[in-house]
């Protein structure tokens, strides 16, 4: 049977999915708990195991900056690039290891004294729990926010260059690099949203197939581990392309 | 489903990320980034002092090279210096010894000089006795002592020429 997200329709097209939400606070928790702990004793001689690895992830983020765009100017965008890269993977991960599902019947379900939204079925299972970035709405709030801020940055720091590379290499490129403009947001948000998505309805399926499934289910899983870390290394990576593209000119250009 | 699109998780979603940005970099990479630098400063001083160091070391084996040299040459002033002292003072010391040496026989050619003198003073005055006595002996008072004597020192006088 098909798993519904735990919706509640308000007036003015305002649908709140519980399922996302629970999963937002989530893994922002999960996220800044883990960065918080890291930092509880700061130590510049005797760092602790978790200060050691927040310090590798600062590191391995200033790479991705430094391949992405020159260091030196992208500094600024070190904390952005460290938030998005933990709280994709962590969400990425969340999603992985169980699911949380109630049942509902008669075509009836309440979530706080609310009711949630059946699509008009008497029976319906509520999935309450998922990765955050396996839901297209938040993949794409997080690809649009950073596209925007792409964008902002390069009509602030480099407007010359930023509004001269719509008509390049010739003025009649402006619709092409108009739609490519366009179509940045949209792979980036939907790649993330994809790749993860598939991963779970892939473990729903393996699910499906009962304790046969187990091996295929603990590699599928081991590969979801993998998918997870390389779309939030994509993410964080082309997140700085954009950006380093959009507001920072480069001298040999 | 209510459709693959949420708008209301959108808008959440971008809220929250906000948060957590906002978050993040004020309680979590703020003083992360904070150690991280103390640190960098920290590695970057020490390899500094350790160059010092090291250009001090530097330094310091030059200066003593330097002093040892110069205490090499001192060393060999002074012998050399010893030595041409040692051999003007064995040539001083010769020097004053011949003198001495010449002195010493100069004296003692004066001494006998005066010896001699002395002597032959003597023996004249004893001479000049004796012939006395002979010649008185011989002569018998012919003449007196005095006349004698003044005869007898006339003729050793032309004695004492001729030889």
């Amino acid at each position: 049977m098909e798993h519904l997200a735990p919706i509640v329709k308000f007036g003015g097209g305002v649908n709140l999915d519980f399922a996302a939400i629970i999963m937002i606070v989530v893994t922002s928790l999960v996220a800044f708990i883990l960065a918080r702990l890291s930092v509880r004793n700061l130590s510049v001689e005797n760092p602790g195991k978790l200060q050691n690895f927040m310090e590798w992830v600062v590191e391995f983020v200033s790479n991705v900056i430094g391949m992405a765009t020159d260091f030196k100017r992208g500094r600024v965008y070190l904390t952005l690039g460290l938030t998005l890269i933990l709280y994709i993977f962590i969400g990425n991960m969340l999603g992985l290891p169980f699911n949380f599902i109630t049942e509902a019947h008669h075509g009836h379900a309440t979530f706080l004294g609310m009711e949630l939204f059946m699509d008009g079925k008497d029976e319906a299972e509520f999935a309450w729990w998922k990765s955050p970035t396996a839901d297209a709405s938040m993949t794409m709030a997080l690809a649009l926010t950073v596209i925007v801020i792409s964008h902002i940055q390069g009509v602030r720091h480099n407007r010359k260059h930023y509004l001269k590379h719509y008509f390049e290499p010739w003025p009649f490129f402006l619709p092409i690099n108009i739609i490519e403009t366009l179509s940045k947001p949209l792979t980036l948000g939907l790649r993330l949203f994809g790749n993860i998505y598939a991963g779970e309805v892939m473990i729903g399926v393996i699910l499906g197939m009962g304790w046969v499934g187990i091996p295929a289910l603990l590699l599928w899983q081991g590969f979801s581990v993998f998918v997870g870390a390389i779309q939030a290394f994509v993410f964080t990576m082309l997140t700085m392309v954009y950006i380093g593209q959009a507001s920072i000119h480069e001298e040999n250009h | 489903m209510g459709g693959l699109f949420n708008w209301t998780s959108f808008v959440i979603q971008i809220i929250a990320f906000g948060i957590l940005y906002l978050l993040l970099s004020k309680f979590a990479f703020k003083p992360l980034f904070g150690i991280m630098e103390k640190r960098r400063q920290m590695v970057k001083d020490q390899m500094d002092s350790a160059e010092k160091n090291r250009a001090d070391a530097a330094q310091f084996l030059e200066d003593q090279k330097q002093a040892l040299q110069q205490a090499r040459k001192e060393a060999h002033d002074i012998i050399e210096l010893a030595k041409s002292t040692g051999s003007k003072q064995a040539d001083e010391i010769v020097t004053a010894a011949r003198n001495e040496a010449v002195r010493l026989k100069d004296e003692a050619l004066r001494d006998i000089e005066a010896e001699k003198n002395k002597a032959i003073a003597s023996l004249k005055a004893q001479v000049s006795g004796l012939s006395v006595l002979i010649a008185s002996k011989i002569i018998e008072k012919q003449i007196d002592e005095q006349t004698q004597s003044q005869l007898v020192d006339q003729y050793l006088q032309e004695v004492g020429k001729k030889s």
